[in-house]
């Protein structure tokens, strides 16, 4: 690269950088690191610390993109984040804002939605429709034919201003962090640091965080003693060990408790890829944003070579740019007084100065592809390339709001203040949000504002942290001791401004990313919508990239003016988080879903299963042919790990109370090692749960759940002994994950668990069906076998200590080899329990089916006293009970109806199948249906409507069972 | 999200508990009509304003906490170990 | 000819709009600079009026309009306490559809989406109804199972919608992933072609300047204090701007439902949460169908403008709050990215809620209550927006002939008292 005059940038060729000056004070480029970048696929210099458009600026580029509907040119406008006509597309990342990102070396940037090229746009056509596509155009046509609408909607998508997203852009989340500030400072302007400082000082810790690159805010383009100051302040920052300095980072939002979120966005040059999200529980926050540069509303506003004088002022002195050549000034304050010297010391001529506070104005800027020349009150015409305008300021509120501050206009200021009088208690606000001053006056403020931050904190930190006895009423924000008085914070001034919002021409773009005029406002006001709130859904106002912060204040000076009424009468919108845009990536952060699997996993994984997710487990669905691990079960004995299963520990005097209250069934009579089958109804008599209790001691029993019910049956237990009946003597220890299960099922079961287990009698007459008995399994102690059968055959269900499952699963399979013992999975099991009827809660039964449509009458013991569900079901009882669970098999067993397949009668919806499968034993199909009463009788010939629209027939059976309803082979 | 002050273990974020819901009295299950059990099982008094409310720490001690909140700011008032007073008297 | 619900014809008005609007009309207008009439009057408050609605957003303007136009009362005062569509109406995700579990329910949504099929023709303002296909995934084989029970019911009853399997989910949204490798893997999922997408700020305009054409008064930023209630029956309502005299109050609130509702007396099996939405930066269009997963609890959809419109379940606590929280879009940013992880740089612009009133079996509760003249068409829960026609219409009905449609039958007040509640828990709770 060529070292380059001094006057001049580097890069390839001279003039590459024409609008490049002379090295500035307070420059945030680097002369030494030279970069370079494609836009629109040709090559163009930079520094490093330049963003995008500053250097595409300081190569005279001016137009950067085309506006929405009107496809109108667009430039710099604000030159910081929130400027609408500096979106563009970096490499695969949509609607990046050119004006904050950093250029890094090798770019690649391109303007969107533009065709053929920004500079020649095909849709521009749209400028010349412009008296046709008032805002809101599209209620009013496009309705006929209605057929047609499809493509009006495709046309309409043709238009949509923004990036494109790729389908391979690669996932990548970036970690998220917490943190615990006692201060959160948001805004790294003089006033947060100052505050930062103090808070520090005063001994809190503090978390400042600066939405640029750097800290400084409005003095970095302030002028020599300006950056003085910022040095100063800078260096007392960098000196307190109890603040962390977030910069190119932004305060999203302020959620309840002052939960605040912050978007990281790592380094200036970093993609979406590098956002991290910071989440801030601060005891006490300090809203120090600064304040805002509102545009002008007048005819040609939109044109590039508009400026704001923030705009022009960062230009010169952060980028070292020339923004134009020849300017119009129109200023109304102390800073755009400043950008004219600013601009003259560029070497600009400044061609005329109209100043608003003495009558000054513009009526309109005119010109194709840029200012040409800009127009005055009295028909004079200048003749320029660049319009300044410094109208005033907009009170970026957001985090206010969000802690329920309802700011206040302020007619005299011009702008919208902080209501400080009804600030909550851990919310404060300084600097040039909360007033004026001049730079003393508003870092004493924020001094003082800093320190009552942190007494503040202190005194949340103090009342969080007293414990009080557990069990007694205590107040959220107490405190004990003496505290620390409240520090003064004093007022600030208020200047006045003159109110400029719009000139009186009543033209020009309030909202420049939807292309919204004030002519649109106007006529949708006239049309009835004239609440600030229905004009900008009207017209889409403020719903643009920017989400109002330049258009919202003009938006409603506008519509106040139309309605006759006052600013403060007509309110504004409301603002909504995040203040700031950010990628799903990094609210989404890592994944954190972990998958529960059990200690036999592995093995299963290594023999072949097949995954099934059920919940939160990952279990094995089967091991290649369901049918033939159910065969083998019904032959032989197979295995299956059941280890989801939930297991709830149950001890104390009164669990039978318990017991009782839980289950529909009887408990009080249960003796030790005995087993029962209960089900669980909610207090509307619909079913919850099912599963076996067994009783393992005098004052010991092991509950079983469904897998699915585990959590939930837990909490209902603790629930009704916490709330309900705390005198009840029971404690209630979850061990679902403590043992793994599994069960051992099949007429050579008994045969296979002789082999593996010591200490327990296993003959039929010594361990009879529904008991339960402890004892030693392939050498591991305390195990619980459980005599039940949720499929049908002499069954042994196991629980070991999860540390040996693995082990002891291994040995039932080595042991068992010559019996024929191979592992089942969860399909051959839900086929050998629909051969034996068993329901599944939650498939065979629904939301809103009670005990006794379920077939579960003989367990209802409605004479008890009081259990969950019991006056629902004896109305259930009483009243008819609607709808029973029946068995049911197609005439023809070769069809096998899908689950869900809607039972007809007469037309009418009469039930409908909840559980189907071919059954191996029967060689035909096989199913569970919820119908209405009156067709559930045995015999009954039902209609069954298949997905397809064929309808089958089908007879309801006996019994739910298909296979030995009389349960024999469990019971030998 | 919001703290809740848990009886035991002191202020935790909510998304640590599972919100149960207004505490209403439990009618006697022998005597009361179908009409008072569907309004105990169904009626609730929804205000804006102050509540009384169950919540439990699922993520946490395992213990269900009475709390007063205000549900439109969502200020808590007091919270006690539920079951310990009844939420009435908690309240009052 | 609109034939009402359960037979009864009575006479159809059409508005007299004092401005048509069309693509002749925008034209004559654009050369003309012409201003368009207001789309309703504001109109000074009587004392007394036949009917009063409270609540200014779809339902009660809808039932406004329809007592208008089918059964010609027009003596109606439509209040709102804020501006036209503030609540649910306002801040809905926008999506129609009719794929729902019981056959009364399908039959209810499914009168709704044909209604707003004509809307725009009848309204004479283009609602913008998108009818591009939802999809509602499934995840595990029970909700798969879900699915095809709510396909079965619908096609019984008239309705479009089938289960499909990954390989064509994937042809109708190529950006999903669909593979085993996801942590939820899609295992299917409930087509229906009927749904998508609707401009619900222009049906509640439309509606509004329907009614107004034909002498509804509508009053916005006039809030309801109080409902006289003597011998069981209504007298009046005293509202911010004056106390009306009338002998029929509907309740077409959301949010504030139970508030209505106790200063007339009548209890609610109504719980209200905060339900949070949030629209992304417009991209170029990519999402022709709106997507809903009931395991991950989210749906997205894509407007013509480009923006992702991304919605979830309710709040985990009852609050009237409508601030929002984080944790609401960091697990939706998650969901949506397990869905379609390429959207990971697409960024949230804004995120808002509104409150729903839960009931218990995630219905209504329409018609009539033990307080006569006092109506409810409340607890919406998270499904109000697509029913608002629908419910008009019936509302209407019941209003101007005392019976209770058959079609809002299954949805009365009583049912809570008598146990018989409707079965639509599957089909609701996420998928709007």
């Amino acid at each position: 690269m060529s070292a380059g005059g001094a006057a001049r940038g580097g890069g390839p060729g001279p003039g590459a950088a024409p609008m490049r000056l002379s090295p500035q004070p307070g420059e945030v480029i680097d002369r030494s690191a030279e970069l370079s970048f494609r836009w629109n696929g040709r090559p163009y210099p930079a520094y490093q610390g330049d963003t995008i458009i500053s250097a595409l600026a300081a190569a005279g580029e001016r137009v950067f993109s085309r506006s929405l509907k009107y496809h109108r040119p667009r430039g710099l406008l604000t030159a910081c984040f929130h400027d609408p006509g500096c979106m563009v597309q970096v490499g695969d990342e949509p609607n990046v804002r050119g004006a904050h990102r950093l250029v890094s070396d090798g770019m690649t940037v391109s303007s969107q939605n533009t065709w053929p090229s920004l500079r020649l746009d095909a849709k521009g056509v749209n400028r010349l429709a412009g008296r046709f596509l008032t805002a809101g155009f599209y209620y009013k046509t496009f309705m006929r034919p209605r057929a047609l609408w499809p493509a009006y909607e495709a046309v309409l998508r043709r238009f949509v201003n923004a990036g494109s997203v790729s389908p391979d852009t690669a996932p990548g989340r970036q970690e998220k962090r917490y943190a615990h500030p006692d201060v959160l400072v948001t805004g790294g302007g003089p006033a947060g640091m100052a505050a930062a400082v103090a808070a520090a000082r005063a001994g809190a810790s503090v978390l400042l965080v600066e939405e640029e690159h750097r800290l400084g805010g409005h003095l970095r383009w302030g002028g020599e003693a300006d950056l003085a100051a910022l040095g100063e302040l800078a260096a007392r920052v960098a000196a307190e060990p109890g603040i962390e300095v977030l910069t190119n980072a932004v305060t999203l939002g302020r959620y309840d408790g002052n939960w605040i979120a912050v978007l990281d966005r790592g380094a200036g040059d970093a993609g979406a890829a590098a956002e991290r999200l910071v989440k801030a529980r601060a005891k006490t926050l300090v809203v120090a944003p600064g304040l805002i540069e509102r545009p002008y509303v007048f005819s040609g506003n939109d044109l590039p070579g508009v400026m704001l004088s923030t705009a022009v002022r960062r230009l010169i002195s952060l980028y070292a740019v020339k923004p134009g050549e020849r300017a119009v000034v129109l200023t109304a304050n102390a800073d755009g007084d400043a950008a004219v010297a600013d601009l003259k010391r560029a070497g600009v001529e400044v061609a005329a100065v109209q100043d608003a506070r003495l009558g000054g104005d513009v009526i309109a800027a005119h010109g194709r592809n840029g200012v040409r020349a800009v127009e005055l009150a009295d028909g004079t015409k200048i003749s320029c390339d660049l319009l300044v305008t410094a109208a005033g300021w907009t009170a970026p509120t957001a985090l206010l709001n969000a802690a329920g501050n309802r700011p206040v206009y302020c007619p005299r200021a011009a702008r919208f203040l902080p209501d400080m009088a009804s600030l909550p208690g851990d919310v404060l606000v300084t600097g040039g949000i909360a007033g004026d001053g001049g730079l003393a006056e508003l870092t004493q403020h924020a001094a003082a504002t800093g320190a009552e931050a942190a007494r503040r904190a202190g005194r949340i930190r103090r009342a969080r942290w007293l414990a009080g006895p557990a069990g007694t009423p205590r107040t959220a924000a107490a405190g004990h001791g003496a505290e620390p008085p409240p520090i003064p914070v004093p007022d600030l001034p208020v200047d006045p401004h003159p109110e400029l919002f719009a000139a009186r021409s009543n033209e020009g773009m309030v909202d420049f990313s939807e292309d919204v005029s004030a002519t649109d406002l106007l006529s949708a006001v006239a049309e009835g919508y004239d609440s600030v709130e229905l004009a900008k859904r009207y017209t889409t106002a403020t719903m643009g990239p920017l989400q109002g912060k330049l258009e919202t204040v003009n938006a409603v000076a506008i519509v106040a003016a139309a309605t006759g009424r006052s600013i403060a009468e007509t309110g504004t919108t409301t603002w909504r988080p995040p203040y700031a845009p950010v990628t799903l990536g990094a609210l989404a952060g890592q994944a954190h879903e972990p998958v529960r699997y059990s200690p036999m996993q592995p093995w299963h994984e290594a023999h072949g299963a097949v995954p099934l997710l059920a919940g939160a487990w990952i279990r094995p669905d089967g091991y290649g042919d369901p049918a033939a691990e159910a065969r083998n079960v019904r032959e032989r004995v197979g295995i299956i790990d059941v280890t989801p299963i939930g297991k709830l520990d149950l001890r104390g005097p009164d669990v039978p109370r318990l017991l009782n209250l839980l289950y529909v069934n009887k408990w009080s009579k249960l003796g030790i090692g005995r087993v029962r089958y209960g089900v669980m109804c909610a207090e509307d008599g619909v079913v919850l749960d099912d599963g076996v209790t067994g009783r393992l001691g005098e004052e010991h029993y092991l509950m079983s759940t469904t897998s699915s019910g585990a959590a939930t049956i837990w909490e209902w237990a603790e629930n009704w002994l916490q709330t309900e009946h705390p005198d009840w003597r029971v404690h209630v220890t979850p061990v679902t994950t403590a043992y793994a299960s599994m069960n051992v099922a099949g007429p050579r079961s008994r045969s296979l668990i002789e082999r593996v287990t010591e200490g327990v009698d296993l003959s039929n007459e010594a361990f009879p069906y529904m008991h339960v008995r402890t004892g030693r399994i392939a050498g591991v102690d305390d195990c619980v076998l459980w005599r039940i059968g949720f499929t049908g055959e002499l069954s042994y269900e196991l629980h070991v200590p999860a540390g040996f499952g693995l082990h002891v699963w291994q040995t039932l399979l080595e042991r068992g080899a010559d019996l024929g013992a191979a592992p089942f999975g969860v399909e051959a099991q839900r086929i050998l329990r629909l051969e034996k009827g068993h329901l599944i809660v939650g498939q065979d039964t629904d939301g809103l089916t009670k005990a006794f449509s379920a077939g579960l009458d003989w367990a209802i013991k409605l004479d008890k006293e009081d259990f969950a569900g019991q006056p629902e079901l004896a109305w259930q009882l009483a009243g008819g009970v609607g709808e029973r669970l029946v068995g049911v098999q197609p005439v023809d067993g070769s069809v096998l109806p899908a689950e869900a397949s809607q039972i007809i009668d007469g037309g009418r919806i009469a039930g409908r199948i909840t559980s189907s499968r071919m059954s191996p034993a029967l060689g035909r199909s096989i199913c569970l249906a919820l119908v209405d009463a009156r067709l559930a009788e045995p015999g009954t010939s039902l209609t069954i409507r298949l997905p397809s629209g064929q309808q089958v027939r089908a007879l309801v059976t006996p019994h739910l069972a298909h296979v030995d309803p009389d349960g024999g082979r469990m019971r030998v | 999200m919001i703290l809740l002050p848990c009886a035991w273990c002191g202020p935790r974020d909510a998304a640590e508990f599972h919100h149960v819901g207004e505490a209403v009295p439990r009618p006697d299950p022998r005597t009361a009509t179908p009409a008072q059990w569907r309004a105990y099982l169904y009626l609730r008094a929804n205000p804006c304003g102050w509540t009384v409310e169950t919540w439990y720490h699922r993520m946490g001690c395992r213990r269900y906490v009475t709390i007063e909140r205000h549900t439109e700011t969502n200020e808590i008032r007091t919270a006690t170990v539920a079951g310990a007073a009844g939420p009435a008297e908690a309240a009052g | 000819m609109q034939r009402s619900t359960n037979g009864h014809r009575p006479g159809r008005r059409r508005p007299g709009y004092p401005a048509r609007y069309s693509a002749f009309a925008l034209l004559r207008h654009g050369l003309t600079h012409q201003d368009w009439p207001p789309a309703w009057q504001p109109r000074p408050m009587k004392a007394s009026y036949d009917v009063v609605v409270i609540g200014g957003g779809v339902h009660g303007l809808a039932a406004a309009y329809y007592l208008a136009a089918n059964h010609g009362i027009t003596d109606v005062a439509v209040l709102d306490k804020g501006y036209l569509g503030s609540g649910g109406s306002g801040r809905n995700t926008a999506i129609l559809r009719s794929n729902y579990l019981t056959p009364e329910g399908v039959r209810f949504y499914d009168r709704s989406i044909k209604l707003y099929q004509r809307l725009a023709a009848e309204l004479d303002f283009n609602v913008m109804f998108s009818q591009r296909g939802h999809l509602t995934l499934a995840h595990s084989d029970a909700s798969l199972r879900t699915m095809r029970w709510r396909a079965e019911v619908n096609k019984i009853e008239g309705v479009s919608s089938e289960v499909i399997g990954p390989a064509e989910i994937k042809r109708l949204v190529p950006y999903l992933d669909v593979s085993a490798a996801a942590r939820y893997p899609v295992l299917g999922a409930l087509w229906h072609p009927p749904g998508g997408i609707i401009r619900h700020d222009a049906v509640v305009w439309g509606y509004a300047r329907g009614a107004a054409a034909l002498g509804v008064h509508l009053h916005q930023n006039t809030e309801v204090t109080g409902i006289d209630v003597a011998g069981g029956q209504v007298r009046g309502v005293r509202t911010s701007q004056g106390d009306i005299a009338t002998r029929t109050v509907l309740n077409a609130t959301a949010g504030w439902s139970t508030l209505i509702s106790d200063m007339a007396g009548v209890a609610l099996p109504i719980q209200t949460f905060p339900l949070q939405a949030a629209v992304t930066e417009p991209v170029r269009p990519f999402l022709g169908t709106v997507i809903v997963s009931g395991t991950l609890h989210v749906y997205v959809s894509q407007t013509d403008r480009g923006e992702l419109v991304f919605g979830a379940s309710v709040d985990p606590f009852t609050s009237y709050s409508m601030r929002g929280s984080l944790e609401f879009i960091e697990g939706l940013a998650g969901h949506v990215l397990e869905l379609m992880p390429s959207l990971t740089k697409v960024r949230v612009l804004r995120q808002w809620a509104g409150l729903c009133d839960m009931t218990p079996d995630f219905s209504p509760v329409m018609g009539r209550t033990p307080v006569d003249g006092f109506l409810t068409d409340v607890g919406w829960g998270t499904y109000g927006f697509k029913a608002g026609p629908v419910s008009g219409e019936a509302m209407a009905e019941c209003i101007a002939t005392g019976r209770t449609p058959d079609i809002i039958a299954a949805f009365g007040l009583g049912r809570f008292a008598d146990g018989t509640l409707v079965g639509e828990k599957g089909a609701a709770a996420v998928g709007h």
